[in-house]
């Protein structure tokens, strides 16, 4: 938690700033404009997870959102009234580090032609890394002079992709619960290694949805929840049972010109 | 400012606050087994035999050893402590008559949807036969995988299970394999009959992982415990049962191809070495001064301070024939009081790479293995 403190304290300090450069800024006004180019930068977190946890998680020992950066450009074009459409294209790393407690979690180690599959109680430490190119496309509303919300799909190409972790201190049944038992100890070559992420998708959909704030003239603040609606898997990959879902909320600041 | 406080928080509150209710318990091993009361006691040799403390999951058979059949109660109490929240039928403590060959219990587990059965069995602590002619194997199942366990039988027709191999931890990284395809199997091509094949493998991607990148086929008069093949794999292999007379000889007959290329547990090549296959026979003390029981494993059974007498073939040249081999024990004397109280083990191990235990060996090195037999001390061998 201390990690998401610092970055929150960060992130505070900046929005103040902001705040106290509005003071002196100019009128944020820019009803007349009709085409923006807006440039964001911004800090995400959230995690890659099943929609409700499952039974065979005991518990959720550490969660650490790693360094996942979000940047890129928006064109907003203003329609009818309030109403507009904005379309863009972001640099985003949707990543996590999670360690958890398990018990009869099924799982499968694979590495070339060799296997070990089965039901694994002990600590999983868990790292996903997906850096992609993502399209938003929404639909823009502006709510006063500062606010404007926005919502629409998105899709992402995955530039790079990793799901991997480690099963250790504990032990897995081959198979089933009556399988033959292997005990795992706590260090290398005692525990087992996955790595899953040639299995992961190269592509993902999702619905966005999120307040620009204007605070300046051509700044402002932005909030975004990426709510992925595919799985990061194949659907034909069985090994992990519960589809897991990006859900990311994202904090920035913009530009507009 | 709150707002992103609270989308920070939002993530760690969703995911901790939907732990499920833990699910019953879906397993349901036999833990330990042990007969207690000092009206049983007088049925064994010592009261370790009482006890089963470290039952292997990959155990289907709960084998206690005692001094005779014929003076073992009709009706006797096994207990037993299974997984928590699991049921076993016929219930722990109820008394039972082991005269007339295995009982079978069934533990459900808490969730009821999985059953294991075990046969718990009182077998006299004699060797069954002291000539192993590997006519007799049994194909067991595990996950997809299949494997041989070879056994003897006694002159009543009783199964001993008294060869153990890593098959068990061989499969571990396997999906649908045949039981030839193990580096421990039965094979219609023996000196008379069937005979033994053992042959090093590759370990795959996986065991190289792990650091254990070759899986040499053994077979071993003990105990292979799968749980310790990745966190203590010395600790796997559990040598040896009692005996009750001193042994002098082996003989046997054998075939050696060892593998093209040498390597060792981090794969790196040695050119110059060719692998070699190995054949011990071992004689140890299996009680301390404290009357503990002492096993040895893959660690201490040729230095183990318990060692009496053990004996080697010196060397095994690569051959294609069958060719005999001949081994004599060498060491001290063994102690009629201890001998006539189970105090001794035997254990008698073959390995297609000597090294192996240590993940050492030339893959594809195979040794085979028929008509061994033990000779002994002021007894007439048949």
């Amino acid at each position: 938690m201390t990690r998401i403190m610092k970055k929150n304290i960060i992130i505070c300090l900046v929005c103040s700033l902001l705040l106290a450069s509005n003071a002196f800024g100019a009128d944020p006004d820019s009803r007349k404009k009709k085409v923006e180019v807006i440039a964001r930068v911004g800090y995400s977190i959230g995690g890659t997870a099943p929609l409700g946890i499952p039974a065979t998680i005991r518990s959720i020992d550490a969660f650490r959102p790693t360094a996942s950066i979000m940047a890129g450009a928006d064109l907003k074009l203003s329609l009818i009234g309030s109403w507009g459409i904005m379309a863009g294209l972001h640099y985003e790393n949707k990543a996590m580090d999670a360690e958890v407690t398990t018990k009869g979690y099924r799982m499968e180690v694979v590495k070339g032609d060799s296997r070990i599959e089965g039901l694994f109680t002990g600590h999983v430490k868990q790292e996903v890394t997906q850096k992609m190119l993502t399209v938003p496309v929404m639909l823009t509303c502006r709510l006063g002079n500062r606010v404007t919300w926005k919502v629409g799909p998105y899709i992402s190409f995955l530039l790079d992709k990793d799901f991997s972790g480690i099963a250790s201190d504990g032990y897995l049944r081959q198979g089933d619960p009556t399988g033959q038992r292997v005990d795992m100890g706590a260090k290398e070559g005692e525990w087992a290694t996955y790595d899953f992420s040639d299995e992961m998708l190269d592509r993902q959909f999702g619905v966005a949805m999120g307040f620009d704030w204007r605070l300046a003239k051509h700044v402002g603040i932005m909030t975004d929840i990426n709510w992925g609606l595919t799985g990061i898997f194949d659907k034909d990959f069985k090994t992990v049972e519960q589809t897991l879902y990006p859900i990311y909320a994202t904090v920035g600041l913009y530009l507009c010109f | 400012m709150r707002k992103y406080l609270s989308i920070a928080l939002m993530f760690a509150f969703v995911l901790s606050s939907c732990i499920k209710d833990e699910l019953p318990n879906t397993e349901c091993d036999i833990v330990s087994a042990w007969v207690e009361g000092e009206q049983y006691a007088t049925s064994f040799y010592h009261p370790s035999q009482m006890r089963h403390d470290n039952i292997s999951t990959a155990e289907k058979e709960i084998v206690f050893s005692v001094r005779s059949l014929i003076s073992l109660p009709k009706s006797l109490p096994v207990n037993f402590t299974i997984t928590e929240g699991a049921t076993i039928q016929p219930a722990s403590g109820s008394e039972q008559d082991f005269t007339k060959g295995p009982v079978t219990y069934v533990v459900t587990s808490e969730d009821g949807e999985w059953k294991r059965e075990y046969k718990v069995t009182f077998k006299e602590a004699t060797m069954p036969t002291y000539k192993f002619s590997f006519e007799n194997y049994e194909t067991i199942q595990s996950s997809s995988n299949y494997y041989h366990e070879f056994y003897e039988v006694d002159q009543s027709g009783t199964h001993h299970n008294i060869w153990a191999s890593g098959n068990l931890g061989a499969i571990l990284i396997k999906t649908n394999s045949k039981a030839e395809e193990q580096p421990t199997y039965s094979t219609p091509n023996g000196y008379a009959g069937r005979g033994v094949c053992l042959n090093t493998q590759s370990a795959g991607p996986l065991g190289e992982a792990f650091h254990k990148p070759i899986a040499a086929g053994n077979l071993f008069i003990g105990r292979f415990v799968p749980e310790k093949v990745l966190f203590e794999p010395l600790k796997a292999t559990e040598f040896g049962r009692p005996i009750d007379r001193v042994p002098i000889r082996v003989t046997g007959y054998y075939k050696y191809t060892p593998g093209p290329v040498f390597t060792d547990m981090e794969m790196n090549k040695y050119p110059n070495r060719t692998d070699e296959a190995s054949i011990y026979a071992v004689f140890y003390r299996n009680k301390d001064n404290e009357g503990n029981d002492v096993l040895l494993y893959g660690d201490d059974v040729l230095s183990s301070p318990f060692i009496v007498k053990k004996a080697e073939v010196a060397t095994l040249p690569p051959t294609s024939e069958w060719t005999r081999f001949e081994m004599f024990f060498e060491g001290n004397e063994a102690d009629d009081v201890i001998l006539a109280a189970q105090g001794y083990s035997i254990t008698l191990v073959f390995s297609s790479s000597k090294d192996g235990a240590s993940f050492e060996g030339a893959i594809g090195s195979e040794l085979l293995i028929d008509e061994v037999e033990m000779t002994f001390e002021n007894t007439d061998n048949d």
